[in-house]
């Protein structure tokens, strides 16, 4: 007799189903192409640790009020404290960066363990911090920065067959910046600026236009990418603590990876400017600071 | 992070600060007595290992040694895109094949006209595995190491589109990347330059069967064909190099070695791809010389460099030690000033010349931009990295 207490699975494997007319695309909406998505940001979301940020951003579509992508990220900063005895003499403060992507947060699920793009990440986050950190204030100590990423930066609509390209990668990585920017900041540590991040990219909108440089890419919204660039900016020091360009520039002098360079600079300006007033709320709750 | 990479280097805040003096002058003396864009001498072999279809060992000067072994099985191609009958199964893979593959204009319009020419590679068809020796292989620095190099070798979509068998197989092609040595230096330049050279000596059995049939090959390995072949007036496309540049002050130094590294303040690795041929034909119009050119003389032609990524990296200075100024040091006599004496002692000085401070902050935009700018420079320091693995026999 059959087992009737558990009620099993299908015995082969199963695949989605798959439309064979996929829903169109959302068009791209008419944000202007200087223009960064709308961003919230709250610090001191997480009692338990001692800085937290949340960030999210989304883009909600004009013709039919849902949005296709949206990207929200979660920090939490433990420390500084003591390292264990154990560990050797550190003059400096030893920063740890996890990035973890939720099992729900993409397309594919991703297991418990960090794979390697999410390692790709964690460093990237870490560079872009440690320029940031003024890190000889706390020897013999460490500090742990956690960010979850709840949900990437990719099309909610899209097919379950469609491959990755990881052009989202970058979308996400600016946002850590900036969210972990103000999870420190949170947690006192002193830094010499507030680090943001920002990504611009050379994309086509349909298959008829011509190359345009945009801020902030909604990844989903575009025809095609062509390349992106996500930078770590300190606005107040005019300095750069991490850059990461990856892609194919139809030119061959570096004229235009320079144009997205400096458009993802203006990114990052914007972005500052959400850190800061996220700050400035934490510091004079209710007020209104605008 | 660099630190675990290099391997700690126990340099005394005076002997880095020795080298930060250094290195800054103009034009910056280099401890090994190079130019700032001379590459260390290198010796490398092809087809060094018989049980692979392609390999590759470079050996730096100071030691460092890599093995890159390339092993290709033939695996069938998922069937989760729609079949290829009719309008939207056709719309539905031209989409995915925008996905994929990143700049592959010109193929779009061949596969409008021709089912056959749809050839369509898949990132997860090359596998790229860094081992370097007493490190973690989940350890953060190889797993960046191997993100960097795979993501300039697959982000032109070249390579992995030279892996279609039919629509139903293709070639899986596994990198493996051994770091013999320990790692004396920032292995990156030298595990691109053993990739670069393994891809390039990398071939494949001929294929015997025709369109969509179970794949046969032909078991003659001298009629294999290699993945990047050599003939210069085809339109194929050459393997990609990663180029580690340093900054100190305006000063960029090309491939520096640990100690240099140690002092750096800014690190950039950078990817570069010779373009095709056939893809600069329309964007100079003297191309005729050089294709003259390059019958009369390999050296005087000029190369068309692509930036293919650019990352920053850590530096390893950031980690290291201070030096403290006589000023405030009890153990030099130092008297510290009256008014300092109640604060806590020497911790925030102004810089002094002469005392290490590590890096603070970040790079000037000025300065990373010049570094790209500095690698893509034709003849610079990328072409003659080149032109040096063109004269590396491929077996």
């Amino acid at each position: 007799m059959a087992d009737r207490r558990r009620v099993n699975g299908p015995v082969g494997q199963t695949i989605p189903p798959i439309y064979d007319t996929p829903p169109p695309k959302f068009a791209a909406n008419q944000k202007s192409q200087d223009a960064i998505r709308k961003i919230f940001l709250k610090t001191g979301v997480t009692p338990s640790a001692s800085g937290s940020a949340y960030l999210e951003l989304e883009n909600p579509s004009s013709s039919t009020g849902r949005s296709s992508t949206s990207l929200k990220l979660t920090c939490t900063v433990h420390g500084p404290r003591s390292l264990p005895r154990s560990a050797p003499f550190s003059p400096h403060i030893i920063l740890t960066t996890h990035v973890k992507y939720a099992p729900f947060a993409t397309r594919q699920r991703r297991g418990y363990l960090r794979d390697s793009s999410e390692r790709d990440l964690g460093v990237h986050l870490e560079t872009a911090l440690r320029g940031a950190i003024i890190a000889d204030r706390w020897p013999k100590s460490g500090v742990d920065i956690i960010v979850t990423i709840i949900e990437g930066d990719q099309d909610r609509n899209a097919p379950e067959n469609q491959a990755d390209d990881g052009w989202d990668m970058m979308n996400v990585l600016g946002g850590c910046i900036t969210v972990a920017s103000a999870a420190i900041a949170d947690a006192g540590i002193d830094c010499v600026d507030t680090v943001a991040g920002g990504v611009a990219a050379l994309v086509v909108r349909d298959e008829k236009s011509q190359p345009t440089i945009v801020l902030d890419p909604a990844v989903a919204e575009y025809h095609k990418v062509f390349a992106a660039c996500c930078v770590a900016y300190l606005p107040v020091r005019d300095e750069v603590t991490n850059i990461w360009f990856k892609g194919q520039l139809p030119d061959a002098d570096g004229m235009l990876y320079a144009k997205l360079v400096e458009q993802s600079l203006i990114a990052c300006r914007n972005a500052s400017r959400v850190v800061i007033k996220a700050l400035e709320d934490t510091v004079h709750p209710g007020q209104d600071t605008s | 992070m660099a630190t675990a990479t290099t391997q700690h280097l126990l340099l005394s805040p005076a002997e880095l600060a020795y080298l930060h003096s250094t290195l800054s002058l103009t034009p910056p003396i280099r401890p090994d007595g190079r130019l700032a864009t001379q590459f260390r001498p290198l010796t490398a072999e092809t087809g060094i290992l018989p049980g692979t279809y392609g390999s590759a060992r470079v050996c730096f000067a100071d030691g460092t040694e890599a093995i890159v072994g390339v092993k290709a099985d033939v695996e069938k191609t998922r069937r989760t895109r729609i079949s290829p009958e009719g309008q939207n199964g056709r719309r539905q893979r031209r989409k995915r094949q925008i996905g994929d593959d990143v700049g592959g204009g010109e193929e779009e319009e061949e596969e409008e006209e021709e089912e056959e020419s749809a050839i369509v590679g898949e990132n997860d068809w090359v596998e790229m595995t860094v081992e370097i020796l007493g490190h973690r292989d989940d350890d953060n620095s190889t797993v960046f190491l191997a993100a960097m190099l795979s993501e300039a070798l697959l982000s032109d979509g070249e390579l992995t589109k030279k892996l279609w068998i039919n629509r139903r197989f293709h070639w899986k092609l596994y990198i493996d990347i051994i770091l013999i040595s320990p790692p004396l230096s920032y292995p990156l330049p030298l595990l691109s330059l053993t990739t670069h050279l393994a891809l390039l000596s990398t071939r494949l059995p001929r294929l015997k069967s025709e369109a969509d049939e179970d794949p046969m090959f032909d078991d003659d390995w001298a009629a294999s064909q290699p993945i990047y072949p050599s003939s210069r007036a085809s339109s194929s496309s050459r393997p990609p190099i990663t180029l580690l540049v340093m900054a100190i002050g305006e000063n960029i130094i090309f491939d520096p070695s640990k100690e240099e590294l140690a002092v750096a303040d800014s690190v950039l690795a950078v990817s570069v791809v010779e373009a095709a041929v056939a893809a600069t034909t329309t964007t100079t119009t003297d191309d005729g010389d050089v294709d003259v050119d390059m019958e009369d003389d390999r050296k005087t032609r000029r190369r068309n460099l692509r930036l293919l990524s650019v990352r920053t990296v850590d530096p390893p200075s950031r980690l290291t030690a201070p030096g403290v100024p006589n000023a405030v040091n009890a153990a030099a006599w130092g008297q510290a000033p009256p008014g300092a004496s109640a604060k806590d002692p020497g911790v925030e000085t102004e810089d002094v010349e002469g005392v290490w401070r590590p890096p603070r902050g970040g790079a000037k935009m000025a300065v990373l931009s010049a570094m790209v700018q500095k690698v893509l420079e034709k003849g610079g320091i990328a072409d003659e990295v080149l032109d040096g693995l063109d004269g590396v026999e491929l077996e």
